[in-house]
């Protein structure tokens, strides 16, 4: 009987936000993840599709969930070694995730248009691991189209990304490049 | 010149033996993409019973489904059409989603598999065959449930097999 209330209550709870997200929060309608690392010995490129996101506009959160097995290499062997346990680990740690918040909300007008330069503070964990970010976000709007644009460097070893020894060691780069898009 | 001949066949198979090692390598280095719509799907389900087996025990779900190289099961999951869009490489995107479920299932197609589904409306009872990516979840951050996430899609027809 208790079981069953309590389960009512966290059923309306979640029901509530779902309403509560119709009027503040931008759900993502298409994203790209795009990670890219630069060696002399060769460039590496993996794209990412499937990723949601959220844009809350009354307290400038933002929330990425990044779904790690949805890269795509142009190499089958390379994406064996990026999603094996030596590496990324993608079968026990299958979403990546940001959380951040917009520390200059007041610079942005999500209801009239045009492109603001924003910086987004948070963590972000890949790997199990989480770590601070302090990133530089802009942000168009458009009508009622949000556009999200940012592009970052990350420090594999930050992450207890490794690459001991063979090829990959030589062949990635220790900082790689993150860019995203996301449309709302 | 008997030690000439020893000489000259150690370097002619020590020559042979590079160019395996050499076409291994090769072949390893440029090894393609496996082929999921050409292999035969794993598990057979509704896209509402795939939903509740990830939300009742996630780690059991992808411990069963995913595969430590990224090579996870391939799937074969009928559900009703929610909603179709594209993403930002061009693929179709469809949601396929019971009425009154909390999360369905998104199925990314392919710029080859794009075209077979360009007939489809939403509402369709379809069933979809492609690899899955990860599963569905709520997100207390996102403040909403995440969708199992199939991806290389294809349609299949149901009538024909």
């Amino acid at each position: 009987m208790k079981n069953s209330t309590i389960s009512l209550v966290v059923i309306m709870a979640f029901s509530f936000s779902a309403f509560a997200q119709t009027d503040n929060k931008l759900v993502s309608k298409k994203t790209h993840f795009k990670f890219y690392s630069h060696t002399a010995v060769e460039d590496i490129e993996a794209n990412n599709y499937s990723s949601v996101g959220t844009i809350n506009i009354n307290t400038g959160e933002i929330i990425f969930s990044v779904p790690m097995q949805s890269y795509e290499f142009e190499k089958a062997k390379m994406q064996q070694h990026y999603n094996s346990a030596k590496f990324l680990n993608t079968k026990k740690f299958p979403k990546s995730k940001l959380k951040g918040k917009i520390s200059n909300l007041d610079d942005v007008d999500f209801k009239s248009d045009g492109s603001y330069k924003t910086n987004v503070e948070g963590e972000l964990t890949i790997h199990g691991v989480t770590k601070k970010v302090n990133e530089e976000v802009s942000i168009t709007v458009e009508g009622s189209n949000v556009v999200l644009n940012t592009s970052f460097k990350l420090t594999l070893a930050d992450y207890e990304i490794a690459f001991k020894d063979g090829k990959p060691s030589t062949n990635i780069a220790k900082e790689i490049e993150i860019t995203v898009i996301a449309e709302y | 010149m008997f030690k000439n001949k020893i000489i000259k066949t150690v370097l002619i198979l020590f020559g042979i033996g590079l160019l395996i090692a050499g076409g291994v390598g090769f072949y390893i280095f440029n090894m393609p993409h496996r082929d999921v719509q050409s292999l035969n799907s794993d598990y057979q389900l509704s896209a509402t019973a795939i939903v509740a087996e990830y939300l009742e025990n996630p780690d059991g779900a992808n411990e069963k489904y995913l595969d430590a190289e990224g090579e996870s099961k391939i799937l074969e999951i009928t559900g009703k059409i929610a909603s179709i869009t594209t993403d930002f490489k061009d693929q179709k995107v469809i949601l396929l989603k019971g009425d009154y479920a909390k999360a369905g299932v998104t199925c990314t197609f392919t710029e080859i598999t794009n075209n077979s589904i360009l007939h489809l409306k939403e509402g369709e009872e379809i069933s979809v065959k492609g690899v899955i990516r990860s599963g569905a979840t709520f997100d207390e951050d996102l403040e909403m449930y995440e969708n199992v996430i199939l991806e290389k899609c294809s349609l299949l027809n149901k009538n024909q097999s």
